[in-house]
């Protein structure tokens, strides 16, 4: 009887979507994203769309390998644009009515007079909103890794992984959206109220990646400056130990104070104070950086979330060719700090790497299902 | 006769201060048709929407079937259609009884079986292909009728089931629910259309502020205010009433009209003495008959006795008979 019941309330939930046309819109618009995928290439003179070269885009596979290519293609064009902006916005769109159409006068007595038990229906229905999504991440996610197959030989089973990644994805925002459909009994509200926690997230996510990217970056700055103290430092003694020993005065056993030192070298000083800020500044970040990581903590990570797919699809050293770089040690330690870029970008890249998949997704689902399990009490207690 | 319904003392208290149910109880028998009748706000609908679990009680005892009030898996032996319901427009009138068919746990071949029989028992089997939002109101309150049938339920509880329906859509629902009632279903019906109560029902109970004040079969209940009724072209005094209340009469049954005489006697050779009596004061005749009210003449008096009080004050008259008791006894504070 159970799976009779589910079955019923998953077809009705495809019936409601198919009415509004919008399941299929967006089943279209996702094969035509996967196509338009395919229609990308690269080989040695670059980047390819259909047979015109795209000059503008500064890659060749001997920069990076084909396969690496589809799949950063797949992972940030398909996943990070299409499926995590585009088609989750239509797909709160679509699924937004699923619970205030439930709750309403009218529909929820027949439903509810029913040998179903309420938390059931309540949970059933919310899963039906993610099988539209399934759906969609499904034959999207098929369809590349089949185009994928065909451009560049390989058969990259790990494309599959986006499925359950964006539909966990979804399903964090999906749950707020049942929430307050439940509460308010309006689409509308649960529509935009959802749309705007989504945004609160992409804020909240944004100002944790420019604090973790000052962070580094100040960071830098203190390890550079600490270098550029000691040299500073060192070469100031070795002056002052020529001075003694063109005074004729043994330099053995002799230690020159700091006093010597700062006046041998005034210049010292100031990088000294410099570091000292710098400090102070890396000492206020990683304060802040720690604050917005426990705030974020009690929220769903849905920037990270579909982060971890790159962090299984894309393998970094298939885009950077490999150099062996010079240590960053400055031979005039009084001269500007300038950052190298990459540096700071694998940095941050590995800042982001460090946080777990637990805690990315483990305090996630603790969210959700906060969310549901309260939503659920809400449900089966409410008199309609 | 065993009960399908028994409940006591059911309560329900919205917000912590609108008592909506003040201590119902009810008893409807097997294979009956039972109507519960009242005015807007007394209640029945909170009733329903309780023995069907879509609100909780306050307080509550007593079974459904056989089963504590509220138990889930009774609901499979339980038809129901709720009044102003919203079916999904998107779905056609097959797949919305397939739909609500397959929620009660039937499986396809039976439902598909059971739809086809029921489209054509309401008259919508040429109608079972098109989608709900091109139905009139009485094409769906049809096919809300077929859906609380689907799972060949041993009582069907109907909210207004002819509610937008045609005079000769309400004659098909009529005759439908007494072929249920042949088959050995037991219907609850909670209609406002006294008249086609009258003609369906087996028994009635008739709700006021929260509270069952009487309840019956209509035979019982009238039989209180049936009489032997003689009016007048003019009034009759008290004195002339007096003159007539003799020990040999039979009793007067009180009248809020003065041109009218009930007494509670179904034979006319025992209302002579009266009209003799009458005509000795050269009181003009105009009709003379045995009357029984209708439902509705009781209905009015139970509302207008019950409305008088305020709806708290009103205390010891919620219980009303069994089906085997005399309704009028134990029949509330009218």
């Amino acid at each position: 009887m159970i799976l009779t019941q589910t079955t019923a309330i998953f077809v009705d939930a495809y019936r409601e979507l198919n009415a509004k046309k919008l399941f299929w819109l967006t089943m279209v618009l996702t094969v035509v994203f996967a196509a338009s995928l395919a229609m990308i290439g690269i080989d040695k003179e670059g980047v390819r769309f259909l047979w015109f070269h795209l000059g503008f885009i500064p890659i060749n596979s001997d920069i990076i390998e084909p396969k690496a290519f589809y799949l950063a293609s797949f992972s940030y064009l398909g996943i990070g644009i299409w499926l995590t902006w585009i088609a989750t916005i239509l797909a709160i769109i679509s699924t937004a009515g699923i619970i205030p159409e439930l709750v309403t006068g009218g529909t929820i007595e027949s439903v509810l007079a029913r040998p179903i038990s309420r938390a059931r229906l309540f949970l059933t229905k919310y899963l039906s909103g993610l099988l539209f999504v399934a759906l969609q991440v499904s034959v999207f996610s098929v369809l590349s890794m089949l185009i994928i197959w065909n451009r560049s030989g390989y058969l990259e089973p790990r494309i599959l992984l986006a499925i359950p990644i964006v539909v966990s994805f979804f399903s964090f925002l999906f749950c707020i959206c049942a929430f307050i459909g439940l509460i308010t009994r309006s689409t509308m509200t649960a529509m935009l109220l959802t749309l705007l926690f989504w945004a609160f997230l992409f804020i909240l996510n944004i100002g944790d990646g420019i604090l973790v990217q000052f962070h580094e970056s100040t960071n830098i700055y203190v390890e550079q400056r600490t270098q550029r103290v000691e040299l500073a430092r060192t070469n100031t003694v070795k002056l002052l130990n020529r001075d003694r020993e063109n005074q004729g005065l043994s330099i053995e056993d002799y230690q020159p104070t700091e006093e010597e030192i700062h006046t041998k070298n005034p210049l010292l000083t100031r990088l000294e104070t410099s570091l000292e800020k710098d400090q102070a500044d890396l000492k206020s970040l990683d304060m802040w950086t720690k604050a917005i990581f426990t705030a974020k903590t009690f929220f769903p990570k849905t920037g990270e979330t579909i982060e971890l797919l790159n962090r299984k699809l894309i393998d970094p050293e298939a885009f950077t060719p490999v150099e062996e770089n010079e240590p960053s040690v400055a031979t005039d330690p009084f001269s500007d700090i300038e950052i190298d870029q990459d540096e700071l970008g694998q940095r941050v890249e590995a800042r982001f790497r460090e946080r777990s998949v637990l805690w990315i997704l483990g305090t996630s689902f603790i969210f959700e299902f906060f969310v549901l399990g309260l939503s659920t009490l809400i449900f089966t207690r409410r008199d309609f | 006769m065993s009960a399908v319904i028994d409940i006591q003392g059911v309560e329900k208290t919205y917000k912590r201060r609108i008592k909506a149910l003040r201590g119902v109880d009810m008893t409807v028998g097997d294979g009956e048709i039972f109507g519960l009748l009242g005015p807007n706000g007394a209640g029945k609908s909170t009733l329903v929407k309780i023995m069907m679990t879509v609100i909780s009680p306050s307080k509550c005892s007593g079974t459904v079937l056989g089963s504590k009030v509220g138990d889930k898996a009774t609901l499979q032996q339980i038809g129901y259609l709720p009044e102003h319901h919203r079916f999904p427009p998107y779905l056609t009138g097959r797949q919305v009884l397939e739909h609500f068919g397959a929620l009660s746990g039937i499986q396809r071949k039976q439902r598909k079986a059971k739809a086809s029989e029921l489209l054509e028992l309401v008259g919508m089997d040429s109608w079972h292909k098109d989608k709900l939002g091109s139905y009139s109101k009485g094409m769906r309150q049809r096919v809300g009728l077929a859906q609380a049938l689907m799972n060949d339920p041993k009582l069907v509880v109907l909210d207004e089931p002819t509610d937008g329906v045609d005079p000769s859509g309400r004659r098909d629902i009529r005759n439908i629910l007494t072929h249920l009632k042949n088959e050995g279903r037991t219907v609850f019906l909670n209609s406002h259309l006294l008249s086609e109560l009258e003609m369906v029902c087996d028994r009635v109970a008739i709700m006021v502020h929260g509270l069952v004040r009487t309840q019956g079969t209509i035979d019982e209940l009238t039989a209180e205010q049936s009489g032997f009724v003689i009016t007048t072209a003019s009034p009759i005094t008290d004195a002339m009433k007096s003159e007539i209340s003799t020990p040999s009469m039979p009793d007067l049954i009180q009248s809020s009209s003065d041109t009218t005489i009930s007494f509670k006697t179904s034979e006319a050779s025992a209302v002579q003495p009266a009209i003799d009596t009458l005509r000795k004061h050269n009181i003009v005749i105009q009709s003379a008959g045995f009357k029984r009210p209708s439902l509705e003449d009781l209905f009015m008096q139970v509302v207008d006795t019950n409305n008088g009080a305020k709806p708290g004050a009103i205390s010891g008259a919620k219980a009303t008979s069994r089906p085997s008791n005399n309704p009028t006894k134990g029949g509330a504070n009218s």
